[in-house]
C-alpha cells in the first residue's frame, strides 16, 4: 500500500513552488487592503462594520513595509506531530462569539484604555495563533497543552486542556483575559471565571466566516482592530488564490476521516469542507450540515469516495483495520495524511492549510504552471 | 416438548435474525442486489458492503453471543450461583482492563488481545474467587456476585486513569469499545474468535458432566469421587477465556451470559452438555438480534450493542434477584 506523504515530506522543488506564495502574504495583505476582498465584507453585516473600515484607513498610516517577524506568524510547513486533538478542539469550536464581563470594569494597567487586557490566557491553539499574529502575544500568559505555533507560544506556561479547563491554574495566572472555546463544556468554567471577577471571551469557529469574525472581536478586545483586518485580508487573499488555480481542476471525491469507530467525519458545517472545496475537492459529506457528523462505514462504502483525508495516527488505524478495507480509496492505498497541527486549526493560517490541501489533492505535477 | 420446540424454535429465530441483519443496514439494499452481493456480482459498492461489513459483522455478532451463552451456562452451573455472569463477575472487566494494556503496549493484535485479555479476566476472576471464599461466600450466592461487581467497577476506574492522558476523540473510541460493538468485524477478527470459541467451547462440552456434579454441590462432588476444586478451576478458567475472547473483539457486551441460560433452563433443558449447546444457540439469536436493534433503531447512527443488551439484561437480573430473595 503506498500512502502518500502530507507536507512533512514536501519535496525540494514543491517546497519552492510553495514558499513563493505564502512569502507573499504578507506583502499581499497590504495590497489587499484596496481590493476590499468580498469574503470579508460579506460578514461585515454587523454595526461593528463601520469600525473596520475606520480601521482600514488607520492601516494606511501603522502599516508601511513588512511586519516584524517576531510578531505576525511566518507561515511555513512543519512536521505534522501526532496531534489528533487540536482538530478535535477545532471542531468542537463554536460560531458565535460571547463577551461577558464583570460588573466591575477592570482597573487600567497603563496608559492604554481601561479594558484593553494586559494578561490574557488562551485556551485554544487557533486564538494563541490569533493573539500572537495581532501582536500581542507577550500578553498571553496561558495556553493549553497543545498550543505549538508559533514557536514564541511554547515559551507561554501550559495550563493544560481548553475543553473542561482547570480553572484553577488559569486563576494562578493572574489573568484580566480568559479566551475559550464556545462549547457547553467550558461553559461551566466560563461561569467560575466570571465569579472571580475575570472577564471571559467564547469563541466558537465553525466556518471560514466565523474566523475573521473571532479575529475582529480578538482586535477590538485587545487595540489590534486595523492589524486584524490585515491578517483576515492576506488569508482571505490567500484562500482566493488557491480557489482560482483550483478552479478548473477535476474535483476529488474526499472523506475526511475523524475517527474510525464510532465513524465520525466532517460535515458541511465544517471549516474543513469549506478547504477542501478551496483546494479543488468536495467533501462526500459536504451535505450534511453539522461539524462532525457521525455516519456509518456502510454508508462510506456506498459514497465511493477517491481519497481519504486523515490525521498521521488516523491513517495508520484505517490501514491497518480490515473492516475499512471495504472502502476502496482504503483498498488502493488512497490515504492522504494532513498536518492536523496546521490544517486542525482554523486560524491565521487557513491559507497555508488550503495550500497544503491543495498539494495533497492535486499533487505538483499536475499543478504545475497552474498556480500563479 | 417444550424443549423441541425451544430447539427447532430457536434455531429458525437464529435463521431469521441472520437473514435481516444481512438485508438490513445503515444503507438501505434492494434485496435483489443483497443476493447478487452475496454471490459477488453486481454494484461493487453493494458487494464490498454485504461482504466485507455486513457478513463478518452478524458472523462477530453470533459468535459473540454463542461465547457469552456458554460461558454464562458455565459459571452459573459450576458456581451454583444463578445470578453468576461474566459482566457481573468482574470477568469482562478484567479482560477490558487486560486489553487496554495490550493495546497500549501496542500489542493489539487479533491473535494476541484475546490473551493479553484473558490474563486481565484470569486475575480479576481469581480475586473475586478469593474474598468471596475469604468472606465464606458460597454459602451465600450474593457475596461472589458482590466481589465481582465490585472488581467490576474497579476495572472501569483501571480503564478511566489509563485513558486520562488520552486525547479526547481516543476516548471516546474507548467508551464506545466498552459499551460494546461489533461494527468493526472484519474477518481476520471472525477468524480468531471462532478459533478460541470453538476450542473453549469443545473444552466445556466435554467437562459438561463435571459441570452436572458441581451444580450438585461440593459435597456431593466430592463424594461421587471428583476433585471439586479442581474441576471450579478449570471450567472458570475456560469461562473466562471465552468471555475474555469476546470482550477482545466487540467490548463488553453484558448481561447475554445471564439471561441465556435461564432462558434455555426454562425450556427444559437440564443437564449441561444440551444446556451449553443451547445457551451458544439462544445467545448467538439474542446478539444478532440486539446486534440488528442497535443498527436500525436510531438511523443513521448506530446504538452501543452493549446498551442494547444492558436493556434486556438488567430488568432480567432484577427479576431474578427478587425471586432469590
Amino acid at each position: 500500500m503506498q500512502v502518500r506523504r502530507g507536507p512533512a515530506t514536501v519535496t525540494g522543488e514543491q517546497r519552492a513552488l510553495t514558499k513563493p506564495l505564502i512569502v507573499r502574504i504578507g506583502k499581499a495583505s497590504v495590497a489587499a487592503r484596496s481590493q476590499e476582498t468580498p469574503r470579508v465584507r460579506a460578514t461585515n453585516s454587523d454595526p461593528r462594520s463601520k469600525g473596520l473600515v475606520a480601521a482600514r484607513a488607520d492601516t494606511a498610516h501603522s502599516v508601511h513595509g513588512p511586519p516584524s517577524p517576531g510578531r505576525v506568524p511566518v507561515p511555513r510547513f512543519r512536521p505534522p506531530p501526532l496531534l489528533l486533538p487540536s482538530l478535535v478542539l477545532a471542531l468542537i469550536g463554536a460560531a458565535a462569539c460571547r463577551d461577558r464581563r464583570p460588573e466591575t470594569p477592570l482597573a487600567s494597567a497603563g496608559g492604554r484604555s481601561a479594558t484593553s487586557p494586559r494578561r490574557i490566557v488562551s485556551l485554544s491553539p487557533a486564538t494563541t495563533e490569533m493573539l500572537f499574529a495581532l501582536g500581542v502575544g507577550a500578553r498571553v500568559v496561558g495556553r493549553t497543552r497543545w498550543d505549538s505555533y508559533p514557536d514564541a507560544a511554547r515559551a507561554v506556561p501550559d495550563l493544560g486542556d481548553g475543553l473542561r479547563p482547570n480553572v484553577e491554574a488559569v486563576l494562578a495566572a493572574r489573568p484580566d483575559l480568559v479566551i475559550l472555546y464556545e462549547t457547553a463544556d467550558n461553559r461551566d468554567a466560563e461561569e467560575r471565571l466570571h465569579a472571580a471577577g475575570v472577564r471571559t471571551l467564547s469563541l466558537r469557529i465553525d466556518r471560514i466566516e466565523d474566523f475573521a469574525r473571532a479575529m475582529r472581536v480578538l482586535g477590538d478586545a485587545t487595540g489590534t482592530a486595523s492589524r486584524a483586518t490585515l491578517v483576515v485580508d492576506s488569508v482571505t487573499a490567500t484562500l482566493e488564490r488557491v480557489s482560482r488555480a483550483t478552479a478548473a481542476l477535476p474535483r476529488v471525491r474526499v472523506f475526511w476521516h475523524v475517527w474510525d469507530n464510532p465513524v465520525f467525519t466532517i460535515g458541511g458545517g465544517s471549516y474543513l469542507s469549506q478547504l477542501v472545496d478551496i483546494a479543488g475537492g468536495r467533501n462526500v459529506y459536504g451535505e450534511l450540515a453539522a461539524s462532525s457528523p457521525q455516519v456509518t462505514l456502510e454508508d462510506v462504502v456506498r459514497r465511493q469516495p477517491d481519497a481519504i483525508l486523515a490525521g498521521p495516527v488516523g491513517a495508520l488505524s484505517l490501514r491497518n483495520s480490515p473492516a475499512w478495507h471495504a472502502v476502496g480509496a482504503v483498498r488502493w492505498g488512497h490515504i492522504l495524511i494532513v498536518d492536523t497541527n496546521l490544517v486542525g486549526r482554523p486560524s491565521v493560517r487557513l491559507g497555508e492549510a488550503a495550500v497544503s490541501l491543495a498539494a495533497l489533492l492535486h499533487p505538483p505535477p499536475r499543478r504545475r504552471g497552474v498556480l500563479p | 416438548m417444550i424443549r423441541h420446540l425451544f430447539w427447532i424454535g430457536t434455531a429458525l429465530a437464529l435463521v431469521a435474525l441472520v437473514i435481516a441483519a444481512v438485508a438490513f443496514g445503515a444503507v438501505p439494499i434492494p434485496l435483489g442486489s443483497v443476493v447478487d452481493g452475496l454471490a459477488g456480482h453486481g454494484d461493487p459498492a453493494a458487494v464490498a458492503i454485504i461482504r466485507e461489513l455486513r457478513l463478518p459483522r452478524v458472523a462477530l455478532a453470533l459468535l459473540v453471543g454463542a461465547g457469552l451463552g456458554m460461558a454464562g451456562a458455565a459459571l452459573q452451573g459450576s458456581l451454583r450461583n444463578p445470578l453468576a455472569e461474566p459482566y457481573l463477575l468482574g470477568v469482562s472487566g478484567g479482560a477490558a482492563v487486560g486489553a487496554v494494556i495490550a493495546t497500549t503496549a501496542g500489542l493489539g493484535g487479533a491473535a494476541t488481545l484475546p490473551l493479553a485479555a484473558f490474563a486481565g479476566a484470569a486475575l480479576a476472576t481469581g480475586a473475586a474467587l478469593l474474598v468471596a471464599r475469604a468472606a465464606g461466600g458460597h454459602a451465600d450466592n450474593r457475596v461472589l456476585l458482590m466481589a465481582g461487581v465490585m472488581i467490576g467497577a474497579f476495572a472501569n476506574a483501571a480503564i478511566m486513569v489509563a485513558l486520562s492522558g488520552a486525547p479526547a476523540e481516543s476516548v471516546r473510541g474507548a467508551l464506545w469499545w466498552m459499551m460494546g460493538s461489533v461494527a468493526d468485524a472484519s474477518w481476520p477478527s471472525v477468524a480468531w474468535l471462532g478459533a478460541y470459541t470453538l476450542a473453549a467451547g469443545i473444552a466445556l462440552l466435554a467437562l459438561a458432566r463435571e459441570i452436572d456434579v458441581l451444580a450438585l454441590g461440593a459435597e456431593p462432588a466430592s463424594g461421587l469421587g471428583l476433585d471439586a476444586a479442581r474441576a471450579g478451576r478449570r471450567i472458570f478458567l475456560l469461562s473466562s477465556l471465552l468471555a475474555a475472547a469476546t470482550v477482545a473483539s466487540a467490548g463488553l457486551v453484558g448481561f447475554v451470559g445471564l439471561v441465556v441460560p435461564h432462558v434455555v433452563r426454562g425450556a427444559g433443558v437440564r443437564r449441561h452438555r444440551p444446556l451449553i449447546a443451547g445457551c451458544a444457540l439462544a445467545g448467538a439469536t439474542l446478539v444478532v438480534g440486539a446486534d440488528l436493534a442497535a443498527r436500525v433503531l436510531r438511523p443513521p447512527g448506530e446504538l452501543p450493542l452493549g446498551a442494547v443488551t444492558a436493556m434486556i439484561g438488567v430488568p432480567f437480573f432484577l427479576v431474578q434477584l427478587r425471586r432469590l430473595s
